[in-house]
């Protein structure tokens, strides 16, 4: 993988042989020229026949998307968009195989885009984002890759990976977007004008079916590709009774029959769960409902549905379904924000901390009771709300770790009784006036702890900051971090347990030569010619040298269990 | 802060106050000076609860020989709950502020569903089964039966509870439904027993309207509350039509086939225990000589038997010698049965009174209107008698005795329609016989009668005169009070037009017309595009709701609705539409916004509100009329015509507009809180609709809004949106429509207040 990348960073146009070839279609014509299309790992590359290179090279991440021609057109043709706005046709002369060909290619680039688009360019931006928002870094950035003491890869490998942790998390909490409500109404059936109907499906509304209809997907997995292709699952679905819910279809073996029973199956679970929220249960509304028989309403009809109408059933139905797609949009948005929380409340039931905290959070019915009653206005500040600290480990909040040694630990009682002492004694408290210091004696204590007292000696020494010029300094601070930063490439090397980290120590070791050459050396020649006595470098070396002599270490270690 | 309300020191458990709550309090501090009965309209969402019971209480506290117990009767569980939980509040804030602890007990009472906690009923997921159950437990004969014989199961928590229970009061204090059943899962106790006995010396009690209004249940929970009770009925908009569904019996096919089957039963039982046991039975029929004196005995957990009506003077009377012994009772109801299933067997509609069906009965069956009368009670004795084990099963017959009661009893005020078929279904053969309350002030009468102080409020009551005439009661009082508002944070809108100019109207003639529905949609589809987080949307029937979502689906007007929200619509199933509806809200806190399609009248429109964001506007599509070709509308109408000189369309017009308000209201739930309230159809604009919106409504609906397009609509919405949006502060609301303190004393305060309530 790392020589693959190295490859692209380079930009080698060539088809270097490091690179992954995942599809060669040949007889793909281009500007009217005939020639091969390679699809490798990170780009798509078209080469002229009979030359050794490449006109045509685009990298997946530069791709915005592919358009193809529909079907039944003579030019079989596919359409790259690049985010720049130019395009490329390629067009599949192979007359036997066009299609498929077409197809392979279309499947192919329509797995690999994706995973580049967010790539790509999410590092792409991550990066600049880093550098313009940590002026040191830039700075770093500068001295160490534009003057090519080490590689904008080895800078960055290490970077990245350090922020990957926190890059995640902000990840994770990005939100997640939602689906539309109206995405099976975005999808407008066009007629073609031969008597069909034509849907356009993107891969967005294909995501948003599965998202919301998990049985769909489902249905998806097991039957495409091996019973039937992508393009008649979707036909049959759009035809299905499932779709189109409301209109009574009857007969015909439909794959999707399966799918409506199931969601039928889970909204009557859904309504035999009940509602957590008592406010809103509308069974326990009532407190006490008129017996069978007594009241004015008319006995209810609903008991005998043959009464109903065809279209009152079908009305039914659809209200039915709005009520159901709804709720179905409604959890497919919140089903991956909850997934996390619920494994955190999982992990946290299992240990026997967070029960009592759960035990203590009052019930949703009270809770909601006391929403209901609440006039925010006319109670004063002093009630102001706060936001429940929620610990899922007390001990932890109020201890932080502590090393498990021999130590004593005061129980609360202790504390207790100690805080009742001291109180015991601070009210017994009587100076004794006549074993105090004497006057002279406090005073000249006190001179001596003053600015420019006999302890105060260090405070009186010129700082460095009034020694040296301020061009110098920000050099030298420049020169300590990325000394610093090299230091740390170094250091993080070890221990050195595997090929790439000795390859990485030796690499990095000689880094630091070349900073030692060229970055320090002058700069200590240069603050010797301005005849600045300190020492000033001395420390930068120091560090220098303890890294020389790790590496020194580990070299003769290394040798040593090598004969 | 600490009030003066005319010179009753008054605890009030918050810092602010707004000027309306002070003015509520007034009126009703006037109401319980003067012992009598009021009515109050003020606006949800401006802390109406707290007022009331922070003033009751401290009338209560004042006064404790005057008024020695608050009956606050609320419609759902969840405003009972809520209830509660405020009283708590108020009983934590006298206990920091007088430092005495609380000697107040307050208590809910809820059905057995919600209060049990027998391992086995509680589980079950009906009330009706729970009640069945627990009756299977705790019914007197069973637990004699226990003592006999050890293995027949009894619920330990009743037993428990019979033991020690009513000798050791319960502690002071708060209790909640989930507070109660703690309580008595500590103590082993049942909280359902426990909390009706509590009722009886508890200071505050705070449970459903049925347990005053429906005479089986009022008879056993509430008989025996002190007359010197205030009586609160919140949420009251619709308290007339509890009264009359607690009154009216049904009567189909099905229940005469189960209640022969019952009548069978009987028969055999009656048959098989003169063999074994006949000594059972003559002493029921001496008791039956002697009187229905002793039919209190443990009745307290025969829930199930108890007369439709308040049998005051029967209980004095012996039942009569003809269904006295159990074959000839049995017999009598045979007959009946038998007249009853004759009188089904028509094709055509017949509507009779009472009266003319006791002639009727008497000519052909020679049935009297006496033993008629007795006819729940002499039921009820037998079922003891023969110690039925499952009570649910006898549920027909015990309707049918129910109906022979009420129908003896009550020679006005009900009527008699049998419809052969339904209207919809003319060929199908299904006959139902309606007896049919329409005067509610049947079922309220006792509790006007009996109890000192009756308040009735809500949010919506306008207009207000209207309550006293259908309910036939004196008021001292009537007020309506207003919403001040620092920022106008309500926005009704009446949209009359389409842009195409084609008038909006739910009118039956034009309902299903194209342009009508098309309009409809468009509107919803622009407002879905304006308006943040949630959308409610009424419609005036659920019929009419599926035929225009059928219509907006084909017209794909419902496709670009989803481009901006997602969609829930209320179905007839209530547990489908409680997973809708926590969905929507859902999908409203996670900021996707969503509409949700519902019908006014439904269970949603009544018991659910949309607090903030869960309802930034509320679309009411047309104008929620009752179904007017109804026989048993038109018979009540009739009747409210002739009795009370209530025109029809006065009535109907009334009755709609409440549920619009109520459907309306369910945005506004307070002062920060804001939302459009949108009517769509042009006849809202007319002066006779428009009167009978809830004057807090109406203050804030300009000319300038009264016929609008869905463009101009639009236009003014976003307006409002975005002035809405703009922070709002507490300095914003001070001195203007929050008080404190200081402020509330001031004179010029005091005037302003003293406009605030409306008298009606």
């Amino acid at each position: 993988m790392a020589d693959l990348r190295a490859a692209v960073t380079h930009g080698v146009p060539m088809a270097s042989l490091s690179e992954e070839v995942l599809l060669v279609v040949k007889r793909v014509r281009q500007r009217k020229q005939d020639g091969t299309l390679y699809l490798m790992a990170e780009r798509i590359a078209w080469g002229p026949e009979g030359k050794d290179r490449f006109t045509v090279s685009h990298l997946y991440a530069d791709i915005r998307c592919q358009k193809i021609s529909p079907d039944g057109k003579a030019k079989i043709q596919l359409q790259l968009v690049l985010h720049t706005g130019e395009s490329t046709t390629f067009h599949f002369a192979n007359e036997s195989t066009a299609l498929k060909d077409r197809d392979a290619t279309k499947e192919l680039l329509q797995q690999l885009l994706p995973k580049f688009k967010k790539k790509a360019n999410k590092e792409l931006e991550e990066k600049n984002r880093m550098l313009q928002e940590d002026p040191v870094l830039f700075q770093l950035y500068k001295d160490l890759v534009v003057s090519q003491v080490i590689s904008a890869e080895e800078f960055w490998a290490n970077r990245l990976s350090l922020n990957s942790v926190e890059h995640s998390l902000s990840n994770n909490n990005k939100q997640e977007v939602g689906i539309s409500a109206a995405f099976l109404a975005d999808i407008r059936p066009q007629t073609d004008g031969c008597n069909g109907l034509r849907y356009n499906l993107t891969s967005d509304i294909i995501e948003s079916i599965f998202r919301t209809y998990p049985t769909v997907k489902q249905k998806y997995a097991e039957n495409v590709p091996h019973n039937m292709t992508e393009k008649e699952f979707w036909t049959r679905f759009f035809q299905s009774h499932y779709f189109h819910r409301d209109r009574i279809n009857t007969g015909q073996q439909d794959i999707f029959s399966e799918c409506a029973k199931q969601d039928e199956k889970g909204l009557k679970s859904m309504v035999t769960q009940g509602v957590k929220n008592p406010m809103v249960d509308l069974l326990s509304l009532e407190d006490k409902t008129l017996d069978e028989g007594y009241g004015t309403a008319t006995v209810p009809t609903t008991s005998n549905p043959a009464n109903k109408t065809l279209r009152e059933n079908s009305n039914s139905a659809i209200i039915k379904r709005f009520n159901h797609h709804s709720a179905m949009v409604l959890a497919a948005g919140l089903r991956k924000a909850e997934a996390p929380n619920d494994q955190a409340s999982e992990t946290s039931s299992t240990d026997g901390n967070s029960r009592d905290s759960d035990f203590f959070q009052p019930p949703l019915k009270k809770v909601k009771l006391q929403e209901a009653i609440e006039y925010d206005d006319l109670q004063g500040d002093s009630g102001r709300k706060t936001i429940a600290l929620n610990l899922k480990k007390s001990d932890r909040y109020s201890h932080g770790p502590v090393p498990l040694q021999s130590q004593h630990y005061t129980t609360s009682q202790d504390i207790i009784n100690s805080i009742s002492i001291i109180q015991h004694e601070m009210r017994n408290y009587k100076p004794r006036l006549t074993q105090v210091m004497s006057s002279s004696a406090a005073s000249s204590a006190i001179t001596a702890l003053s600015p420019g007292g006999v302890l105060m000696q260090g405070g009186g020494q010129q700082t460095i900051n009034q020694l040296v010029p301020t061009d110098v300094q920000s050099e030298l601070k420049h020169l300590y971090t990325a000394a610093g930063e090299l230091l740390r490439h170094f250091w993080s090397c070890f221990p050195v347990n595997t090929p790439f980290l000795e390859e990485k120590v030796v690499k990095m070791k000689s880094n630091l030569e070349r900073f030692q050459v060229t970055k320090l050396r002058p700069f200590q020649e240069k603050i010797q010619r301005q005849y600045l006595s300190t020492n000033l470098t001395g420390h930068l070396e120091e560090m220098l040298q303890a890294a020389y002599n790790k590496f020194q270490a580990w070299q003769t270690r290394r040798m040593m269990r090598k004969t | 802060m600490k009030l003066n309300i005319d010179g009753l020191l008054v605890y009030f458990p918050y810092d602010y106050i707004y000027p309306e709550q002070y003015s509520y309090m007034l009126e009703l501090k006037r109401t319980l000076d003067a012992k009598g009965h009021g009515v109050l309209e003020m606006p949800s969402g401006t802390g109406k609860t707290i007022s009331l019971l922070s003033l009751i209480v401290a009338y209560q506290k004042a006064y404790p020989l005057e008024v020695t117990k608050l009956v606050y009767c609320s419609r759902t569980v969840p405003e009972i709950e809520k209830v509660v939980e405020e009283l708590r509040k108020l009983m934590d804030y006298y206990a920091k502020q007088t430092k005495t602890k609380n000697d107040f007990l307050a208590l809910a009472l809820s059905s057995r569903k919600n209060l049990c906690i027998h391992p086995e009923v509680s589980s079950l997921r009906f009330g009706k089964e729970v009640d069945g159950k627990c009756h299977s437990l705790t019914a007197s004969y069973i637990r004699a039966q226990h003592h006999s014989n050890p293995n027949q199961p009894v619920c330990q928590f009743y037993e428990k509870f019979d033991a020690v229970g009513r000798q050791v009061p319960i502690p002071p204090g708060i209790y909640n439904l989930d507070d109660l059943k703690d309580f008595g899962r500590r103590k082993g106790w049942c909280p359902y027993f426990l909390a009706r006995y509590a009722i009886l010396h508890a200071n505050i009690v705070v449970y459903s309207y049925h347990y005053l209004l429906d005479p089986k249940i009022a008879d056993l929970v509430s008989k025996e509350l002190a007359k010197k009770s205030v009586v609160v009925f919140d949420e009251a908009h619709n308290i007339d039509n509890v009264c009359i569904d607690s009154m009216s019996v049904n009567i189909t096919r099905r229940t005469l086939d189960r209640c022969q089957t019952n009548v069978e039963t009987l028969q055999n039982t009656i048959s098989r225990i003169k063999e074994t046991d006949a000594a059972k039975l003559r002493e029921e029929y001496r008791r039956l000589v002697e009187g229905l004196k002793e039919a209190n005995v443990a009745r307290e957990t025969d829930i199930y038997l108890s007369n439709p009506v308040l049998p005051d003077e029967i209980l004095q009377e012996a039942v009569p010698g003809s269904i006295r012994t159990a074959e000839h009772f049995v017999g009598f109801m045979k007959r009946f049965l038998e007249y009853l299933k004759a009188r089904l067997r028509i094709h055509h509609v017949v509507q009779e009174s009472a009266p003319q069906f006791l002639k009727d009965i008497y000519e052909k069956v020679c049935i009297d209107r006496k033993p008629l009368r007795f006819c729940a009670e002499r039921l009820r004795s037998l079922l003891r008698t023969l110690e039925i084990a499952d009570i649910a099963d006898f549920s027909a017959i015990t309707l049918i005795s129910h109906f022979a009661t009420l129908v003896s009893t009550y020679s006005k005020g009900f009527t008699i329609i049998i419809e052969p078929f339904e209207d919809k279904t003319p060929t199908i053969a299904n006959p139902v016989l309606h007896f049919s309350c329409m005067d509610p002030s049947i079922a309220i009468k006792p509790v006007f009668g009996r109890f000192q102080s009756v308040i009735i409020t809500s949010g919506t009551l306008s207009p207000l005169d209207i309550y006293p005439r259908i309910l036939d009661f004196r008021p001292v009082t009537m007020a309506s009070f207003t919403m001040t508002l620092a920022r106008t944070c309500l926005c009704p809108l009446i949209v009359g037009r389409g842009n195409d100019q084609v008038a909006m109207t739910s009118k039956f003639e034009t309902r299903e017309d194209f342009a009508v529905i098309r309009n409809y949609g468009n509107l919803l589809l622009e407002m879905s595009a304006i308006v943040p987080d949630g959308i409610v949307a009424f419609f005036t029937s659920y019929i009419y709701m599926e035929n225009i979502v059928a219509s907006w689906y084909e017209q794909g007007i419902l496709e670009n609705i989803q481009r901006n929200k997602l969609i829930f619509i209320e179905t007839q199933d209530a547990a489908e539409t409680s997973m809708a509806l926590e969905k929507y809200q859902e999908a409203c806190e996670n900021g996707r916004g969503a509409i949700l399609l519902s019908v006014a009248r439904g269970k949603v429109s009544e018991g659910i509100d949309f607090v903030h964001h869960f309802g930034r506007a509320v679309i009411m599509f047309g104008v929620p009329y009752v179904y007017t070709q109804s026989r048993i509308l038109k018979a009540r109408l009739e009747y409210l015509r002739d009795q009370f000189q209530i025109r029809e369309n006065d009535f109907l017009t009334f009755d709609a507009m409440r549920h619009a308000a109520q459907c309306v209201g369910r945005a506004i739930r307070g002062k920060t809180d804001y939302g459009l309230m949108i009517f769509a159809d042009k006849r809202y604009a007319r002066a006779d609709k428009r009167g009978k919106l809830p004057r807090w409504i109406q203050e804030h609906l300009t000319d300038g809004s009264l016929n609008l397009t869905t463009d101009e609509t639009v236009q003014l919405a976003k307006h409002f949106l975005r002035q809405m949006a703009q922070p709002f502060r507490r300095e914003d609301q001070l001195g203007l429509s929050l008080l404190t303190l200081e402020q509330l004393q001031s004179e010029d305060m005091l005037k302003k207040i003293a406009q605030i309530a409306q008298q009606a």
